[in-house]
Parts: structure tokens; C-alpha cells; sequence
């Protein structure tokens, strides 16, 4: 904790001057226009009035996002493999990865409203979407950077099947692998907001979009508020399990 | 004089009645057209530590891989234990300069994971564990069983790298430039290992690398690769010491000395005559 005041005073000095700055326009001056900047106070009473709702639509919202990105982690990783791995048909394929990977995944929501029934489905078919090409090409990347040491390594100890894809493939790409799995996060959040602001009726977005609406000012800056540190603290896990899956590339060696 | 002959050749004969662990036949080898190898023939016996030497380039590296069956030669026959290793790769083991331990895998870990593939399904993870740790312990590594290969120093990844080696159970070891990153000390302990292994468990070695005294301690003989491309092999050098060796009054000895000059001069006469070739090329070419 010592450390951690060592190393950030001054971020922590600079979020209570923007604070203080916040309190101090809002109540003391009249240069903002109080309905759309409302003062803090005000935004902390909306927050907690409104803090069930907020929870509520974070599940919703995850309901959206958790089937998705399962979905692109099993997709992207089985067929990154599988192409990574498979010289010939990669080589077949690669013009439609190419095409269809830079492709927003909102030019998708007509034919995804269009196919799917619900407007469940079809978010989680445009998150799919989304999250799926980082993950794909990342882990084709990684596998085609593996060292080719290792790959001599394992043959010399007859690696074959699941302990060669297990045990070798997969940890010697994984660190591509999770570079392009903290990608497709950072779309999806994107996308889901989008989605939920403009098609649902739950969720993280839609509350926004709902207080928007009534010109509610003060949820809207508890919803961003709220939505920033979800975001937050989802990007928090993640380095942390990133850190922990690639622990190997970060040891400290006995002196020589 | 004919039957005085023929007695000797026999003597000879009987004296390398051991049986060929390797032979190698005219191997020719390019890479993307430049050639690398030309017409290598080479047999090793069973239980002899043969070092290939030679400056870089010379394709020592490439021919020790062509043995383990990790790559193909363009032309001729290898064979190890009278088995060509073009279907399969042959039983052996290999160590490399480095990355012989897969660093998201403990010692431990890189151990059991080579000896399951070995014993396939007939022991328990108990009994891996224990066989491992026996081997770790082997190679002075007991206390390091857990650790990671980024957590070791050169010379404790190389052991381990030796330990897995062994628990393979091969008796035949390929070992490219193995203590070639390692300081003197870590080193000289490493090659008393893996002579011990040599001599004691009855296990071929070829081993690769650079160092002329390095490779006189160790080798029954030396390979002595010309500077390529492509390589050739200039001479094949019995080390005339008797094993085991004092490493202490073998350095100091007269016949050491002069020896390793003889190994020496061989390595350098070749990397003279590419020097000159290469500046006759030069000065041909600014003529025209």
C-alpha cells in the first residue's frame, strides 16, 4: 500500500484537484450549464439511487458479452490452431481473413437484426463478430512465431497430440494469443455500448441512453461512472490473468 | 609380408569389432541452393564420444542435425543403429545450446513431460515424479525441482537439460555447442558430467563445438569440419590420451600443448586457404 502512494502521489494529487476543480465550477461559478454538468453531490445521490438499476443492467449486459466472447475464445483459439497449423489451407483462406477482419461489425446489424430472432441474439452475434478476428488471427500469429527451437525440442522428445498442443502449441503462442484477447475486449466494450444504446432495453448502455433521453444528467454521469469502473475493473482481471499466464517470460535467474 | 599384413589388418580389425551406432554416407545437404554439406562419410561406434569441430559455417551445427533426424539430407544415407533416419527419428536424446527446456514448464515439469511420451502410459504420476527427481538429483539439481528455467542459471538449465537427457534413457546423445554460453567453472563441472555419463552408462555422444580444449578433453576423436560453404570434413583426429583424463595434468603436459597446436593448425589451415580464396575472388574481380 506504502508502495503504491510511492508510485502514484501524484496521480492521486491530480484526481482530487479534478475533483476539487469539479466542485468548485459547478457550485461556485456559472460556467457550465448545471443540467448537463451537474455537481458532484448530486451525481453521488443519482448513484446510489439508482445503484440496483446500474447492477441490473451490468448483468444484463454480460449476458450479452460472456456468451459472445466464449464463443470467440473457443472459435478463435480451436481455429487459430487449426489454421496456424495448416500450412496449406491458410494459404487458401488468408484473402478472406484479410478481407473480413478489418470489416466494422456494426455493417453486420442489418442482416443480424434481419436473421435473428431476438435482439439477444443478435448483439451476441455482432459481439461474436467483433471479438472473434483478434483472437483468430492473433492466435495463428502466435503459433506461426513459435520458435522453431521448441518446435525441434518437442519433436526430439516425440511430442504428438494433446500434450504437443497442450503443453507446447498453446503456451508458446499465448502470449500473442493474449495480446489479441485484450484487443477484442477493448472492442467489445465499444460495440456493446452501441448496441445497447440504440436497440435495448436493459443493460449498461441503455440506462445511459434511457436518463439521455429525460435529460437526467445527473444518472447519466452515475451510468458513465459506473460503466468506467466496471470497465476498469474488467481490464484489471484480465492484465492480472494475462501476468499470471505469461509469468515464464518475466523471471528473474540465479546469478550465473 | 602379405600374411604379416594380413595379420595386422585383422588385429586392427578385432581392436574395432565394436558395432557402427552411426554411419553416415556421401550426405549432401544445400540450403535454398547454397551448399552447406558436401560428400560427409562418417561412421561412429557405439559408445564413443566423437566432437565435430570446426569455425562457423562449416556445418557442424547442420550435420549433428541431420544425425537426429531433424532434418534430411538433399543426398545420401544416414543411419543410426543400422536404421535409416528418414522414416523415423532415431533413439536418441538431444541437448541444445539453449532452449532445451520449455521455460512455462518447471525441471520437473520438462522431465516428466519427456518421459511420459518415453513410458507412455505404464507408470503413474507418482512414479514420473520420482523418476524425475532421481534424475534432477543426479545432476546435483535436488534442490531446483520446482524451479522454472527463467528462475535457473545457464548452467542449471544445461543440467537439467542433461538430466532430461538421461531420463530418457537413450544410448545415444546428440549435444549442439551444450556449454558453449556457460563461464569456465559451470562449464568444467559439465563436461566431467557428461563424461562420467560416457563412461559409466555405456552412452554414444556427439557433441558439438568450437573450443579446442573442450573438444581434446572429451573426444575419443574429432571431426574437424573445413570453414564452409560447404563443409567438408578435413581430418578425422584420434585424441591419443587415455580416458579417464586428469584434466590438471593433461593441460600442463608437453603432449597436450603440442597436441591441441596439431588440432589447431588443422582447423586454421583451412580457415587460411577460404581467406585466400576469397581474396583471389576479390582480386579477380577488380580486374575486370
Amino acid at each position: 500500500m506504502r508502495k503504491f502512494f510511492h508510485l502514484y502521489i501524484y496521480s492521486t494529487l491530480i484526481a482530487f484537484a479534478f475533483l476539487g476543480l469539479w466542485v468548485y465550477i459547478t457550485n461556485f461559478t456559472e460556467l457550465l450549464d448545471p443540467v448537463i454538468f451537474p455537481s458532484p453531490e448530486i451525481v453521488v445521490i443519482a448513484f446510489g439511487k439508482a445503484i440496483l438499476d446500474l447492477f441490473k443492467g451490468f448483468l444484463s449486459s454480460m449476458g450479452l458479452l460472456v456468451p459472445a466472447f466464449a464463443l470467440a475464445l473457443v472459435l478463435g483459439i480451436g481455429g487459430g490452431l487449426y489454421f496456424g497449423l495448416h500450412h496449406r489451407f491458410r494459404v487458401i483462406l488468408e484473402p478472406f481473413f484479410q478481407t473480413f477482419s478489418p470489416l466494422p461489425p456494426t455493417l453486420f446489424i442489418p442482416y443480424a437484426i434481419a436473421l435473428f430472432p431476438t435482439f439477444k441474439s443478435a448483439s451476441i452475434f455482432i459481439l461474436f463478430i467483433t471479438t472473434f478476428w483478434p483472437i483468430f488471427l492473433g492466435t495463428i500469429q502466435g503459433v506461426l512465431l513459435i520458435d522453431k527451437p521448441y518446435w525441434d525440442n518437442a519433436r526430439t522428445i516425440g511430442l504428438k497430440g494433446k500434450d504437443l498442443i497442450f503443453k507446447v502449441i498453446l503456451p508458446a503462442s499465448s502470449p500473442l494469443i493474449l495480446s489479441g484477447i485484450g484487443t477484442s475486449l477493448g472492442f467489445s466494450f465499444i460495440v456493446l455500448m452501441m448496441a445497447e444504446m440504440f436497440g435495448a432495453e436493459s443493460g449498461m448502455g441503455h440506462f445511459i441512453q434511457y436518463y439521455t433521453d429525460f435529460t437526467q444528467y445527473d444518472f447519466v454521469l452515475a451510468g458513465i461512472i459506473f460503466n468506467s469502473l466496471i470497465i476498469l475493473a474488467i481490464m484489471i482481471i484480465f492484465e492480472k490473468i494475462k501476468k499470471r499466464l505469461l509469468f515464464w517470460t518475466n523471471l528473474k535467474s540465479e546469478a550465473n | 609380408m602379405a600374411k604379416v599384413l594380413e595379420k595386422f589388418i585383422n588385429l586392427k580389425t578385432e581392436n574395432v569389432a565394436v558395432p557402427n551406432k552411426i554411419e553416415a554416407k556421401s550426405i549432401y545437404f544445400d540450403y535454398d541452393g547454397l551448399e552447406i554439406l558436401n560428400n560427409i562419410n562418417l561412421t561412429v561406434k557405439e559408445g564413443e564420444f566423437v566432437v565435430f569441430m570446426g569455425p562457423s559455417g562449416s556445418g557442424k551445427s547442420t550435420f549433428l542435425r541431420l544425425l537426429t533426424g531433424l532434418a534430411q539430407p538433399k543426398q545420401g544415407e544416414i543411419l543410426v543403429n543400422n536404421q535409416s533416419v528418414a522414416k523415423s527419428l532415431p533413439d536418441s536424446s538431444v541437448v541444445f545450446q539453449d532452449y532445451s527446456l520449455f521455460p512455462w514448464l518447471t525441471a520437473e515439469e520438462n522431465i516428466i513431460l519427456a518421459l511420459k511420451q518415453k513410458l507412455k502410459k505404464s507408470k503413474t504420476k507418482k512414479e514420473l515424479e520420482q523418476l524425475a527427481q532421481g534424475y534432477l538429483e543426479l545432476v546435483q539439481l535436488g534442490h531446483a525441482i520446482k524451479k522454472y528455467p527463467g528462475e535457473m542459471s545457464g548452467g542449471m538449465r544445461q543440467r537439467a537439460a542433461i538430466a532430461r537427457a538421461l531420463s530418457l534413457g537413450s544410448d545415444l546423445m546428440f549435444m549442439d555447442e551444450p556449454f558453449g554460453a556457460l563461464d569456465p567453472v559451470t562449464r568444467i563441472n559439465l563436461q566431467d558430467l557428461i563424461l562420467q555419463v560416457n563412461r559409466e552408462q555405456q552412452r554414444t555422444i556427439v557433441f558439438v563445438t568450437h573450443d579446442a580444449e573442450e573438444a581434446i578433453f572429451l573426444a575419443d576423436r574429432i571431426v574437424m569440419f573445413t570453414p564452409g560453404p560447404p563443409g567438408k570434413i578435413a581430418e578425422i583426429i584420434d585424441v591419443p590420451f587415455p580416458k579417464t583424463r586428469n584434466r590438471k595434468q593433461l593441460f600442463e603436459s608437453l603432449e597436450f600443448i603440442k597436441f591441441r597446436d596439431y588440432v589447431l593448425s588443422v582447423m586454421n589451415r583451412g580457415v587460411f586457404e577460404k581467406l585466400e580464396e576469397s581474396y583471389e575472388v576479390r582480386v579477380g574481380g577488380e580486374g575486370i
